[in-house]
């Protein structure tokens, strides 16, 4: 291990408060540029608009930026939090984090939901919630010391950059013979030289004596934390009882908390074996409905993906114990072991490799034309070492490569980097130039839309076609599923207020394969309520998988299966049991609405929020090129002649291709006009007057600001 | 000559695949997906896919995605 020095720039002694219902009442911020630390207080009105978790952030984050705010500025916040029910021990999924900060990548919030330790740990040192502002050049360790009450600010020069190691040493570093009382979050050198700069949180794994980690991935909110000038936040605490967090009602909690645990154990073995195989086994269901993005989004299946699926993991995967919160009987976090990469600084060695997940396997894999899932767990490592987001770097790295199969850019543009789909050593080359800040992969690492704009002035490539076939919207990478054959799912991406991740509304089984919203409408109500309760976990510190990846066994005789009512009843219980506020399911869907719709007017705000920034690429909505169509032109020809009323006979695919995203288009459009309508926003996209007061947030600042865009 | 689907026996015959399986019950259209021991398959798969003798079958209520 490196040799460093640690020395404390500041020292910050504090009384820790008792928690009440899920609360500990109070807000920690620290100005690094200074060393200011300080204590906010939460107030009863925040707790009831904002709830807590992503509700908190947000609100820390709208009083600390302005209009004009880039990322790079030191106003810019990064905000960390739980929410009421997190680290409770008892109920499956308890432990998740939501981080928020303007972000390099769309120039307006982001916000990212990952499991580990620290949220928990944050709030029972004392705070609901972390702001840190500023900047600085020293390269501090921020220390926040639930058990000794005192928060420290350090220098640690000697310490290695890559996230990996840092972790490892900072948690023995702060344990004093605990281990597992230490989180560390941090970020590694990739984050310092790209704009998709990805968080690790740690938790600290018994069995396997090791420091594991879950990454806040999306929208490059690691790249301000490096900018920031910051190495590490570390987290303190000891046990975690469901005491701890003060429940209203402990009883209750632990009894529909035994519910829901015994409810997985009996069942996951059943259904989808999260326990076993994590995510993986999405690879070939995607796949077998065509949904699996390869090579860029151009195609949904291919016959090797096999090679990257759950049967190949499943034999991968060290078994044994991989929650990442206390407690989490769905405990899919898996990893492998002993893993031996073949390129990079750690080449030759046997590192331990936490994922992959079905992501990173589409996004580092399939999408790029690989089907060996050695690659992807090697893309997997060193994308969290270097603090990178596994699914931008994917998709951003996918563009890249069709752009150089179409001759968009060529082998000088890529200093001599042969580019073709399914190159492993090339996508594993852009990975470590992205660490370093050079050649190639510094560009792809600027994201996809810098890259388009890039590639046009310097390279002489055609906008309009990388508009088509660049994966981005509001300037983030998509997420890897093929929305194509979706339009809900279209909406679910486009309509998603940070930019393109699934965690809002993933609709396409509901929508493709079960057809269960036929109509604009129902499309629109899904697009409502699963953004709705999907946000309501990240404001209560809760992992939205426990939720509906199993499911009970009478589920199908309700009216709504997709909604998992009995779970979403058991929340309502889980709810009114820790913060003693009685709730009905339906109260869950108005807390989320109010902090939805501010995250909305936070983005008009910073410039953004409106009709023409809900557009997408149009790979997202059908086929750009005649090969795509052709690849599915049973579909597609059916749907020119059965729903369009096209008489097709003659016409040559380039004429089927350019017909058919007329009527998609449209289709998309009508789809923004039923989802504005529901969600009581104008036609423009901005939340009405109406609507902001029905859910409290009709603020001074809030209506001035639709007012000067002319909603009164 | 048996297999177990969600649990309870169920007969089993040679050449048997999941769509027989499903074809018996009233609400088969609800299932995209099913697993047969560790394996899961989907529906575009369900008709060539034999069930072997002896196998666990579960179908899956639904798919939940990321
Ligand atoms: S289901 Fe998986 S991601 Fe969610 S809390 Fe449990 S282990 Fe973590």
């Amino acid at each position: 291990m490196a040799e460093y020095k640690m020395e404390s720039l500041k020292t910050f002694n504090y009384d820790r408060p008792v928690i009440e219902k899920g609360y500990a009442n109070q807000t920690l911020c620290i100005d690094i540029s200074d060393f200011v630390i300080s204590i906010k207080p939460v107030t009863e009105k925040t707790k009831n608009i904002f709830i807590g978790g992503k509700g908190f952030d947000l609100w820390l984050l709208w009083n600390a930026v302005n209009s004009t705010t880039k990322w790079r500025d030191p106003e810019n916040a990064i905000c960390i939090a739980s929410g009421p029910m997190g680290g409770t021990p008892v109920y499956p999924g308890s432990g998740k984090s939501i981080v928020t900060t303007i972000s390099p990548l769309t120039g307006s919030v982001i916000d990212s939901n990952v499991g580990g330790y620290f949220g928990p740990y944050l709030k029972f040192s004392g705070f609901d919630a972390l702001e840190v502002t500023g900047k600085t050049s020293k390269d501090v360790v921020i220390f926040i010391d639930g058990i000794d009450e005192k928060v420290q600010v350090f220098t640690a020069p000697g310490l290695p950059d890559d996230s990996y190691n840092l972790s490892a040493m900072l948690t023995e570093r702060f344990a004093k013979g605990k281990p597992r009382n230490i989180s560390v979050v941090s970020t590694g050198p990739g984050a310092k030289n790209t704009l998709m700069g990805c968080l690790n949180f740690t938790w600290y794994d018994l069995k396997r004596k090791r420091a594991r980690y879950k990454q806040a991935g999306r929208g490059g909110i690691g790249s301000v934390f490096a900018d920031k000038g910051i190495k590490a936040i570390v987290a303190r605490w000891d046990t975690v009882k469901v005491k701890t967090n003060n429940p209203a009602d402990p009883n209750s909690l632990k009894g529909v908390g035994k519910k829901y645990s015994r409810e997985i154990v009996e069942l996951d073995p059943k259904q989808n074996q999260m326990a076993k195989i994590g995510t993986t086994h999405l690879v070939s269901i995607m796949n077998d409905f065509d949904l699996l993005p390869v090579n860029n989004f151009q195609y949904g299946r291919h016959p090797e993906a096999e090679n990257i699926g759950q049967e190949v993991y499943r034999r991968i995967f060290d078994p044994g114990y991989d929650g990442c919160w206390m407690g989490c009987t769905l405990a899919c976090a898996h990893g492998v072991k002993d893993f031996v990469p073949i390129t990079g600084p750690y080449k030759g060695t046997k590192v331990f490799v936490d994922g992959p997940e079905y992501e990173t396997i589409a996004g580092c894999g399939s999408n790029l034309g690989i089907f060996d899932p050695h690659t992807a767990i090697e893309m997997n490592f060193y994308c969290d070492t270097y603090g990178l987001d596994t699914i931008s770097v994917g998709t951003a790295t996918a563009f890249a490569m069709e752009c150089f199969e179409m001759g968009l850019i060529n082998e000088t543009d890529t200093g001599g980097m042969n580019l073709s789909f399914g190159n492993r050593l090339s996508a594993l080359k852009i990975v470590h130039q992205m660490a370093r800040g050079e050649g190639f992969g510094q560009i792809v690492g600027r994201g996809i839309r810098e890259m388009k704009s890039i590639f046009a002035k310097d390279f002489g490539a055609d906008p309009d076609l990388m508009q088509d076939i660049g994966m981005e919207a509001k300037g983030l990478e998509f997420s890897e599923y093929i929305s194509k054959e979706s339009l809900a799912q279209q909406g679910g991406y486009g309509l998603a207020l940070k930019g393109p991740q699934h965690d809002e509304a993933w609709l396409i089984f509901l929508d493709m394969v079960h057809n269960f919203m036929p109509t604009f409408e129902q499309k629109a109500e899904a697009l409502h309520w699963f953004p709705m309760f999907r946000t309501w976990f990240g404001l209560c510190g809760l992992c939205k998988l426990p939720w509906n990846d199993v499911v009970p066994e009478d589920n199908k005789e309700t009216d709504e299966p997709a909604k998992v009512m009995k779970h979403v009843e058991w929340y309502a219980e889980y709810y009114s049991a820790v913060t003693g506020r009685q709730i009905h399911p339906d109260g869950l869907i108005r807390m989320s609405e109010a902090v939805y719709n501010f995250q909305r007017i936070f983005n008009l705000k910073m410039g953004f929020g409106q009709r023409e920034h809900d557009n997408i690429p149009y790979r997202a909505v059908g086929p750009v090129k005649t090969v795509e169509y052709e690849s599915r032109h049973e579909r597609y020809d059916k749907q020119l002649i059965e729903k369009h009323k096209v008489d097709i006979a003659g016409k040559s695919t380039e004429e089927k291709v350019a017909l058919l995203r007329k009527f998609r288009e449209e289709l998309y459009e009508k789809l923004k006009d039923a989802v504005y309508k529901r969600r009581g926003w104008n036609n423009n996209g901005i939340p009405t007057v109406e609507t902001v007061k029905r859910l409290g947030i009709d603020f001074p600042e809030v209506l001035e600001l639709l007012r000067a865009y002319g909603v009164e | 000559m048996m297999i177990r689907v969600n649990g309870k026996k169920h007969s089993w015959h040679e050449g048997m695949t999941i769509k027989d399986i499903l074809k018996d019950l009233s609400d088969s259209h609800l299932y995209a997906v099913v697993r047969i021991n560790d394996k899961h398959v989907s529906r575009p798969h369900f008709e060539k896919t034999p069930v072997p003798d002896n196998s666990e079958v579960f179908l899956i209520p639904m798919i939940a995605g990321g």
